[in-house]
């Protein structure tokens, strides 16, 4: 069953001679326990297409159903409930909070809304663990390894065990070596708790370790085939 | 808390900004401390006066330099029907010698011994004789005089000797130690032993009420805080004071509000990756002026710290006007931290309105 659908979205920026078309009549789906990587070159609509799935931008046109729900009916505090319970973002770079540790990152979205403490403390320490984080997890972030981060960026996306992921360039930053540490570790965390995700990606050797592969070019798909 | 964490974990960011506010909360305590220092010492002696009303002569423009009344104008007021107790007193400042080449100036304030107008004395004994004088406590610390010295002060072309009977506690008049003398001791003093047309006194005490407002072709009668106001530049002193307490208070917002929205603007992109994982703006907004509150007050705490060593150390051996109470440090203290988080809402406002997707694409 998709747990994402996206139908006819588009998205467009502007007005009149400055309208930018983003996004053109875009249409995907993504079932559960399957990693889609979306390749494109830069400004074909990748990060746009991240965000409105994520609920930061709502389309022009189309619609947009995580588990069913239409998320572009959502108003704003029901966008910030959606992005902190229902899905977990992991940015390209540093997207730490620099000064807390890699244990205190996770827990930090505990602090935005209710939920047990304690069970979000077991539940860090569980992600700390299965990502190998155990040796840094009291090390603060600038202190951190480039793939160290990234995987303390995937084990935050996973905290509030969301049904979606959305990973935007994981390893723009890294090497070969580390890139593909780090995005093993999020297929190996998206197949065994069986999550969505979408992965944009610049990098074709990353792209060809997913479940799909969709190529997006100028706002619109070019080409949607299986890797598996 | 994550606002208290990135305090403790920046300290250098977050103490150079307590300093400075702390600096700023140490100036405004000071210019506090200064105005009610020097509002003491304009007429203290004045407002401890044991009475509510003051009459004064009608020509004098409520001015008790200017301010000279007859026995006539005293026995008037004296039997005004509102007036419960009624007593002249004098004023006159006087240079007083108290030691080989040692002299001050000092208001010499004129009383009917065993009235009360005459202060309380803290040591020593009352008025008993016309050679008797008492002398403030402020004073005392700064010439070291005691009780049983003589203070020689000018009649006419010479001098008579005073001899310290006690010591009140009464404070200053017109930035002159008040001291206090029998009243036919003060007419002698201010008219030079002349005996025609002595004036009887420079105003009257009275204890009543409904006086305010009562007046003759001679005298008027104001309430005693009417009278302090209108001593020579008191006015315009304290006007003076709260300009530059509120000008402090203003600059302390702004500097205080500009440090944090830099800050604020070097974690927009921050502020944005948290928005977009599911923080809400209000989180955000109240976390922000947590800070602001905790720097503010932390700031606060170190200036009324550095003000009580400055008033143990430098002040405590020096004559200037300052005075530090623990109302005022308090009154000072709350208004910077007001002013710090009414300046720092420029920030809240920027927090607020951070786009999540605009701070994703800044990275």
């Amino acid at each position: 069953m998709a747990i994402l659908q996206l139908r006819d979205v588009s998205k467009s920026f502007g007005q009149g001679p400055r309208r930018v078309d983003a996004v053109r009549d875009f249409s995907l789906e993504v079932d559960r326990g399957e990693v889609v990587a979306l390749e494109g070159p830069s400004g074909s609509g990748k990060t746009t297409l991240l965000a409105l799935a994520g609920a930061l931008l709502t389309p022009t046109a189309g619609e947009i159903r995580v588990d069913g729900d239409d998320i572009t009916k959502y108003g704003a505090r029901a966008r910030t409930r959606y992005r902190r319970d229902r899905v977990g973002f992991v940015f390209q770079g540093s997207n730490m909070v620099p000064f807390l540790t890699a244990r205190e990152n996770l827990l930090l979205v505990g602090e935005f809304g209710a939920g047990d403490r304690a069970a979000l403390r077991r539940r860090a320490d569980e992600l700390l663990e299965q990502l190998d984080l155990v040796p840094v997890r009291d090390q603060v972030a600038t202190s951190l390894s480039g793939g160290e981060r990234q995987r303390v960026a995937i084990a935050r996306a996973l905290m509030r065990d969301p049904s979606l992921l959305l990973v935007d360039e994981p390893t723009a930053s890294l090497n070969f070596e580390l890139g593909t540490r780090v995005v093993d570790a999020l297929l190996s965390e998206v197949h065994l708790r069986d999550k969505a995700c979408i992965m944009v990606t610049h990098d074709d050797r990353m792209a060809q370790r997913a479940d799909r592969l969709v190529e997006i070019r100028d706002g619109s798909l070019l080409s949607d085939r299986p890797l598996r | 808390m994550l606002a208290l964490t990135e305090v403790r974990r920046r300290k250098l960011q977050f103490g150079f900004v307590t300093g400075v506010v702390a600096l700023i909360a140490y100036l405004i305590i000071m210019v506090t401390g200064l105005g009610l220092g020097l509002y003491e010492a304009a007429g203290t002696a004045l407002l401890n006066l044991n009475g509510d009303h003051l009459a004064y002569a009608a020509n004098s423009n409520l001015s008790v330099i200017r301010s000279r009344l007859s026995d006539e104008d005293v026995a008037e007021v004296r039997s005004l029907p509102g007036a419960e107790a009624a007593t002249p007193i004098g004023y006159v400042a006087a240079v007083i010698e108290f030691g080989p080449d040692e002299s001050d100036t000092a208001a010499i304030i004129g009383v009917i011994p065993g009235s009360f107008a005459e202060p309380e004395v803290v040591e020593g004994r009352p008025i008993e004789g016309p050679t008797d004088i008492l002398v403030d406590r402020a004073w005392v610390r700064v010439a070291g005089t005691r009780v049983g010295d003589t203070l020689a002060l000018p009649v006419g072309f010479e001098t008579r000797d005073f001899t310290v009977a006690g010591i009140v506690d009464r404070g200053y008049f017109f930035f002159q130690p008040g001291m206090y003398v029998d009243l036919a001791s003060w007419q002698d003093l201010v008219f030079q032993g002349e005996a025609m047309q002595k004036p009887a006194a420079s105003l009257v005490l009275l204890q009543g009420r409904d006086l305010a407002g009562t007046r003759s072709e001679n005298w008027r009668i104001v309430t005693k805080e009417d009278g302090f106001n209108n001593i020579e530049g008191v006015q315009a002193q304290q006007s003076t004071v709260d300009a530059l307490r509120y000008m402090g208070l203003l600059i302390g917002a702004m500097v205080i509000g500009v440090f944090f929205y830099v800050i604020t603007l070097q974690k927009v992109s921050l502020l944005g990756i948290l928005k977009a994982i599911g923080a809400p703006g209000p989180y955000l907004v109240t976390q922000g002026l947590l800070q602001v509150l905790v720097v503010c007050m932390v700031g606060a705490a170190v200036a009324v710290g550095l003000a009580l060593l400055t008033e143990a150390t430098v002040l405590a051996s020096d004559t200037i006007p300052i005075n530090f109470t623990s109302g005022a440090m308090a009154t000072s203290s709350i208004s910077v931290v007001i002013a710090g988080v009414v300046g720092s809402l420029l920030s809240a406002r920027q927090v607020a309105s951070i786009d999540p997707i605009i701070a994703m694409q800044q990275q």
